[in-house]
């Protein structure tokens, strides 16, 4: 009787373990392997960590000469400009963009302007989904022009010196900035990379060239939409077009509606780079029919020279702005005919020196300005 | 007399040995095909051309399933680096340099490739991290390495592009 318990016993148990590895063996195959420490440092540099802070920057100094008193002369520093960017996990990332820019009234007020005047450019934090979808929130650079979006405030990035002034830093043109919500990502499209960027945000601000920041300043929300395609059987261009909408409130001033369509065609190689941009603005006074329009674009083309002469790259721009002359939200914006003509040659990877010179006259009754420009660019 | 005579003799001696062994260094020029290995989870068999771009370039930053890509390529005057950006990313050296610092500056990805110094890193870390994807020199592709087509080719096909 006790040889039989004790043989039952030893069966059951026997049953039972083999019953529980079972069941046990597969949840531990399925547990995620943690990583193997790796053996050198430079393996062990190489793997993940977050947060993970990287800091790059941006600078240049230049030099001005004009025929007429149009703008700074001599030498000016250039912005100072901070880029930061941070993986938190694998899938959200935050990324800024801080700019510290020459003020002409330093020292003047009380209590005395500072020397230059701090920006917080771009705050964003995203998530990433996957390539479609990636949702983001913060401070951007309007994503309705495709120069605005490229290079930011590099200007080592840029051929040219200077920007387009339809979207120049502190223009009223174009939106520059934008405080809001970011839906973007990559269209299943095949070879034709469909991409699309949507967003709700405050719009501009009761001073037009800045964005809502502290709030939107009425109940109408911005809205864009920013679509472009890059086909794989032309690597290297890239098409696309915008829209964008806001309610405009200024003080002093009544409501206005604003639509902006916007188009781009970029071919993104260096031999040659083609760079073409056409902006539509409209406004309309809330509660009237009444409409204006004002147009601007540019082209600019560059080519980088065959080797030996491989680190030049002359390039030429030709801009255009055309404001109604019925406009009240743009009463101060002015009208311009620029022709930029330059080289860039790049004195080491990370440092160019450019040189261009500008012919430009705001309207027909007004005397051309002319004017050559110097700028050494670099990223550290 | 005798010094010259000696010396004479080494001179000779070298330059024969430097003309004999110009075929072998010659032949030592790494001119063979580089493999496209990704990690053992990486849910692809085979890549185009242009797929393997947008992930060179970083417009692609996701492998089927949401998982995310993890570049690892050589550093600067490796065979394998000089292969990829010349025959897929059609690029100089310092095209490919500026295109990371803009592709990072823009925000379109929080992570820049990861360079690594020799084949053997390369082989080590694309087994160890997840979702990745290097280029190693095919003649130095070991077992257990998982190494996708290229337009339908494996290293070694007739017509495989990157060489």
């Amino acid at each position: 009787m006790t040889d039989y318990s004790h043989t039952r016993f030893i069966v059951r148990f026997t049953l039972v373990s083999i019953l529980w590895l079972g069941s046990a063996l597969p949840a531990v195959a399925q547990q995620p392997a943690h990583p193997t420490p790796p053996d050198d440092q430079a393996a062990r540099e190489a793997l993940p960590v977050y947060p993970s802070l990287h800091i790059a920057g941006f600078g240049d100094v230049n030099f001005a000469a004009v025929n007429r008193n149009d703008g700074a002369r001599g030498f000016t520093e250039g912005q100072f400009t901070l880029h930061m960017v941070s993986a938190l996990s694998p899938r959200i990332a935050f990324f800024g963009e801080v700019t510290f820019t020459p003020r002409l009234d330093a020292g003047t007020g009380s209590p005395a302007a500072t020397g230059f005047n701090a920006e917080v450019e771009r705050a964003i934090i995203r998530f990433d989904q996957s390539d479609a979808l990636k949702v983001s929130f913060g401070r951007y650079h309007t994503p309705i022009n495709w120069w605005n979006t490229a290079f930011h405030h590099g200007q080592w990035l840029q051929t040219s010196i200077s920007r387009p002034e339809m979207v120049q830093f502190g223009g009223r043109f174009i939106p520059v900035h934008f405080v809001g919500a970011l839906v973007e990502g990559v269209a299943p499209s095949g070879g034709w990379n469909i991409n699309y960027q949507a967003g709700i945000g405050n719009g501009r601000g009761s001073v037009i060239s800045r964005a809502g920041d502290a709030g939107d300043n009425n109940d109408v929300p911005a809205l864009l939409l920013n679509v472009f395609t890059r086909p794989d059987r032309a690597f290297g261009l890239q098409v696309g077009a915008s829209a964008y909408s806001d309610r405009i409130t200024t003080i002093g001033r009544p409501d206005y509606n604003e639509r902006i369509v916007a188009g781009h065609a970029v071919w993104q190689h260096e031999n040659p780079e083609v760079i073409a941009e056409i902006a539509d603005v409209r406004h309309t006074q809330v509660g009237t029919s009444v409409t204006t329009s004002s147009l601007a674009y540019y082209l600019q083309a560059a080519y980088r020279l065959p080797a030996p002469a491989r680190l030049w790259k002359p390039y030429y721009r030709f801009e255009h702005i055309d404001i109604d002359s019925n406009d009240v939200v743009f009463a101060d914006v002015p009208n311009l005919d620029v022709s930029i003509f330059g080289v860039r040659y790049d004195i080491s990877t990370y440092v160019c020196i450019k040189t261009e010179g500008r012919i430009r006259r705001r309207a027909e009754n007004l005397p051309w300005t002319n004017g050559w420009f110097s700028q050494i660019a670099f990223t550290f | 007399m005798v010094m010259v005579g000696a010396l004479h003799r080494r001179i000779v001696c070298q330059m024969l040995w430097l003309v004999l062994a110009w075929p072998i260094t010659l032949g030592a020029q790494p001119s063979h095909d580089v493999a496209v290995v990704v990690h053992p989870d990486v849910p692809v068999d085979s890549l185009t051309t242009a797929d393997l771009r947008r992930l060179v370039l970083g417009d692609r930053g996701f492998w089927p399933g949401s998982l995310r890509v993890t570049l690892l390529l050589r550093a600067p005057v490796a065979y394998e680096r000089d292969v990829v950006l010349k025959n897929i990313c059609e690029m100089t050296e310092a095209q490919f340099r500026q295109h990371w610092i803009a592709k990072v500056f823009r925000a379109d990805t929080a992570v820049a490739p990861k360079i690594v110094y020799s084949s053997e890193m390369a082989a080590d870390l694309v087994n160890r991290m997840a979702g990745a994807i290097t280029f190693i020199d095919a003649a130095q592709v070991g077992r257990g390495m998982r190494v996708v087509k290229i337009d339908g080719r494996m290293p070694g096909d007739k017509g495989y592009t990157l060489h």
